[in-house]
């Protein structure tokens, strides 16, 4: 971008919101938006409690409240939301509640399940005989044509979102892990989840359980120590899904399509369910509509008004194609509401910030601990994540008609969704999904600056990181390297990893922030 | 014992990846096909005029290119490589047939590919082949597509490599040669006296996998022929440990082991003896492509296989192994960066302490034993001590 562009619109509230970060657990007090805004997103706070509150009525709660040290985690949730507002006025204000308070529907109804089938807790026999765990860093797709069986992703609720919302959460179950003799090099999450597994602080419950090998080497290799536990010690039998690596490759597909079957077959003999053929095609028909939404949010993106950007982006589709999968019906009229906003918003060149210096292309993998850094940028130096990797899933529809061929074609569509798992897409199969795809996609949303995510423990990208300098390099395209380290703050704290956005900010593109208050915050001590 | 006539021949061939045999051989116009994983089937790649040769990096000092290029987590063997192909030292290569076995070594993989440091010949060419991720049938049929799609066809559209089936059976049949050989030199670890050390075996078992293996068999059959009568050390060694873990082809780390007074009794490594060096058996009824390939995809010891049984079996065959060979105590060893054997050997280590009654050393090495030397041995030789004072308390309850 050459010229900024300026918002000719005044932005009415508060100005300087660095004040509003005091070194306290949560924000010194709610940010003032104007009047409307401010009541609207008060409301949609209130409305977070409810849910909240919700939960806490769910069989097995309190039980659980004792037994599970990451719960607690959940009381942060109203906070969480508010930094991933930071700034909003008007559409995007609206944008982003409505994707993000309905993904925290969708994740207080996990943790209600959980604590209502844990055979600790509410020991719900009904519920947990037709649960089948699923993989936490896998798609749900196999389950897409069993209506009457719960995907359980007690994963989810017990790592990725605590992680979210508290950033300490995953530590002690990585110390944990640590102490039982993983090293400290591997990426934390899935050492997390083991550290959850060796201490016994999953949730009991499920019929069987299917892992898959993605994410990573690491993800599918600490499957193993928990299905160790899981089938030695609760007798849930458990499937190990193969998502082939070199995904690109026609020559894979077969093999992932007949793994697919294998993994249908398994829970329908473990949980006495049939596939229906019916619900899984109204799936796919969802999985579509989703798909054709978020490319028509990414074109919006593309021109100079993007609407619907930054971790709640990242996140909507996180939960809409990882945990749900077509599942959930309620899906496409949030998108709808969504898509509602966005071309209002495009319509009335509604602007995330009061000034746009540059279009960012946001790549890598990002830091739960600092999910909220994309609208930092916005807010403190002008610079516009337009996309994000974690947002860019599949690439083409799948087939939604009931015919014999496409009752084939499903298997095949169910492995390309899982092997085009989020995040995974990219890091994996190949350097062409993570390099060349990067390129097309800065060029398609006509980018002039990356900002990398560098998880320093995911050797899948850190393998790349001297070309990604060299190839950014020749194609004159502004490279922000941001290390951190995904789920342990102890490793790259928020501010550190702030300043080294801010050092190239100043030091390489010479420019001053548009508030200087965001540039050094004090909020390690937050959630 | 008497030194073995052929050890310093062996070793002389690990000093170096572009050895003297590799040199014999291509300087005969032989087509000589890179590899960097146990998951390859190496007969496919040992057909005709070609052979395969697995790269490793000897003596590795500085790896600051590769550690730019890849930063400083990654697997050092994978950095090592890297390197080593930045100076040029694969540049002899006709091609590189790379597996997408675990991301490390991908990567690695990739970076030769997109900076182009293997400068070999105008048909060079790099092939990335997918590796099946469970021991099933399904496995089976991947790995034969993707050793037709990736191996077998390039070998045979750039250098007229005959691949058909009898080709492929007569590569088995040297390859069979060879591990019959090793197995029977192997053999000898057994006993109380063995007649070969952990390290002589070592390096004699590194030789197969770095250089043609046609050429290998007569110093093979001799070295064999040498232990039938070779006299063993009447002095006990102080322990009996068997070597696990992930890629290991520095030899070092055996010769630091045995330093301290223990035998390396078995092993069961990328590069070692158990399952690379293990016979496939081959029938008439099916195709000799299926039959290696299930062979590589039923016999793998890799992590990298997920399914539970091979998860629980990896661990039973540690335990027959230690078990066979009279092993006192297991060396989990892990290069430093690999997550595949982080987790391994995390998960080894406590199941074959706790549920097959093993002492286990749980060790992280750098890819260069040398470069850590001092902390090594002595966490080698408290282990070593260990067993000692756990035989004496034996003796003594049992007194």
């Amino acid at each position: 971008m050459t010229e900024p562009m300026i918002n000719p619109v005044n932005r009415p509230g508060d100005k300087n919101l660095g004040k509003l970060f005091n070194g306290g657990k949560v924000m010194k007090r709610r940010e003032w938006r104007g009047f409307k805004d401010t009541m609207y997103d008060f409301f949609r706070w209130l409305k977070i409690w409810g849910i909240l509150i919700n939960v806490s009525m769910g069989k097995g709660f309190v039980k659980a409240l004792f037994r599970y040290r990451w719960l607690a985690n959940y009381l942060a949730v109203p906070h969480m939301i508010d930094k991933n507002t930071l700034g909003q006025r008007g559409e995007t204000l609206r944008i982003t509640r409505t994707a993000i308070d309905f993904v925290v529907k969708e994740m207080a109804q996990i943790v209600k399940d959980n604590n209502r089938a844990d055979i600790r807790c509410g020991n719900d026999k009904k519920l947990s005989n037709r649960s089948v765990l699923c993989d936490e860093n896998g798609m749900t797709a196999f389950m897409m044509g069993f209506p009457t069986l719960n995907s359980a992703q007690r994963e989810v609720v017990t790592l990725f979102s605590a992680n979210l919302i508290n950033q300490n959460c995953a530590t002690h179950y990585i110390d944990v892990a640590q102490q039982y003799g993983i090293p400290g090099d591997v990426c934390p999450m899935p050492e997390t989840e083991l550290g959850i597994s060796i201490e016994d602080d999953f949730a009991v419950f499920g019929k069987c359980a299917v892992q898959i090998n993605t994410t990573c080497d690491g993800s599918m290799m600490g499957n193993g120590l928990i299905a160790k536990r899981l089938e030695r010690e609760y007798h849930i039998p458990t499937f190990q899904l193969a998502a082939p690596i070199r995904f690109k490759n026609d020559d894979v597909q077969a093999y992932a399509a007949e793994d697919i079957k294998k993994a249908i077959a398994f829970v329908e003999e473990h949980t006495g369910a049939k596939w229906d053929w019916d619900y899984y095609f109204e799936c796919a028909k969802r999985v579509n509509i989703t798909t054709r939404n978020r490319w028509e949010w990414l074109d919006v993106n593309s021109t100079d008004y993007p609407q619907f950007v930054g971790s709640v982006f990242c996140l909507y589709n996180d939960t809409n194609y990882m945990g749900n999968c077509g599942k959930s019906a309620v899906f496409p009229t949030i998108d709808a509401k969504i898509m509602q906003l966005v071309k209002k918003g495009l319509e009335n060149k509604t602007m995330l910030g009061q000034q746009y210096r540059h279009r960012c292309l946001v790549w890598g993998v990002q830091s739960h601990y600092l999910f909220d850094l994309l609208y930092w940028m916005i807010n403190c130096w002008g610079v516009v994540p337009l996309s994000d990797m974690l947002s860019m899933v599949i690439d083409r529809e799948i087939a939604e008609v009931d015919t014999p061929e496409n009752r084939e074609q499903a298997y095949y569509d169910m492995a390309y969704l899982t092997e085009n798992m989020i995040m995974r897409n990219h890091t994996h199969g190949g350097y062409e999904a993570l390099l060349d795809e990067m390129w097309k996609y800065c060029e398609m949303l006509g980018a002039d600056m990356i900002m990398l995510w560098e998880h320093i423990a995911c050797k899948a990208l850190t393998g790349m990181h001297g070309i990604f300098e060299e190839q950014a390099r020749e194609r004159g395209i502004h490279l922000v390297w941001v290390q951190h380290d995904l789920c342990d703050p102890r490793i790259a704290n928020r501010q550190s990893i702030r300043d080294q956005f801010n050092l190239y900010m100043r030091t390489v593109m010479r420019e001053e922030p548009l508030d200087p208050s965001l540039e050094v915050i004090d909020d390690n001590n937050m959630w | 014992m008497r030194d073995l006539k052929n050890l310093q021949y062996f070793e002389d061939l690990l000093r170096l990846s572009n050895n003297r045999l590799v040199v014999q051989a291509k300087n005969q116009g032989r087509i000589f096909a890179a590899y960097m994983c146990e998951n390859t089937p190496e007969p496919l790649l040992n057909l005709g005029n070609c052979f395969g040769v697995r790269l490793t990096a000897p003596n590795t000092g500085s790896t600051d290119i590769a550690t730019y290029y890849m930063s400083s987590f990654m697997c050092e063997a994978a950095r090592a490589l890297l390197e080593r192909s930045i100076e040029g030292g694969y540049n002899y290569a006709d091609c590189l047939i790379a597996p997408d076995g675990c991301t490390m070594i991908n990567r690695c993989a990739e970076n030769i590919e997109l900076l182009g440091t293997i400068k070999g010949n105008e048909r060079f060419f790099v092939e990335h082949h997918e590796t099946p991720l469970k021991a099933d049938d399904n496995g089976v049929d991947l790995l034969v597509l993707q050793c037709k799609n990736h191996i077998l066809t390039p070998l045979h559209e750039k250098y007229g490599i005959d691949i058909s089936d009898t080709a492929i059976r007569h590569s088995v049949g040297i390859h069979n040669q060879v591990c019959e050989l090793i197995t029977a030199i192997g053999q000898y670890r057994k006993e109380l006296l063995p007649r070969i050390t952990g390290y002589e075996f070592a390096v004699i078992t590194m030789a197969t996998y770095v250089c043609p293996k046609d050429m290998l068999i007569d110093k093979l059959q001799e070295t064999l022929d040498e232990l039938a009568t070779r006299e063993p050390d009447s002095k006990p060694y102080r322990a009996r440990l068997l070597v696990t873990g992930s890629e290991l082809d520095d030899i070092e780390f055996i010769r630091i082991i045995e330093e301290c007074g223990a035998l390396v009794c078995a092993d069961r490594f990328c590069f070692g003896s158990t399952p690379g060096r293990e016979v496939i058996e081959l029938t008439d009824d099916e195709d000799a492509l299926t039959q290696v390939c299930r062979h590589y995809v039923y016999k793998c010891q890799c992590p990298r296989q997920m399914n539970m049984e091979k998860v629980y079996g990896r661990k039973e065959n540690i335990n027959r192994l230690a078990l066979e060979y009279k092993a006192d105590g297991i060396i989990y060893n892990q290069i430093k960066f690999c997550d595949p054997w982080a987790y391994e050997r995390a998960m080894g280590t406590a199941m074959l302490r706790d549920d097959f009654g093993f002492p286990v050393l749980s060790l992280e090495r750098p890819y260069n034993s040398h470069s850590s030397l001092g902390q090594i041995r002595t966490r080698i030789q408290a282990f070593i001590e260990s067993i000692e004072i756990k035989k004496i308390q034996e003796e003594h309850n049992n007194d």
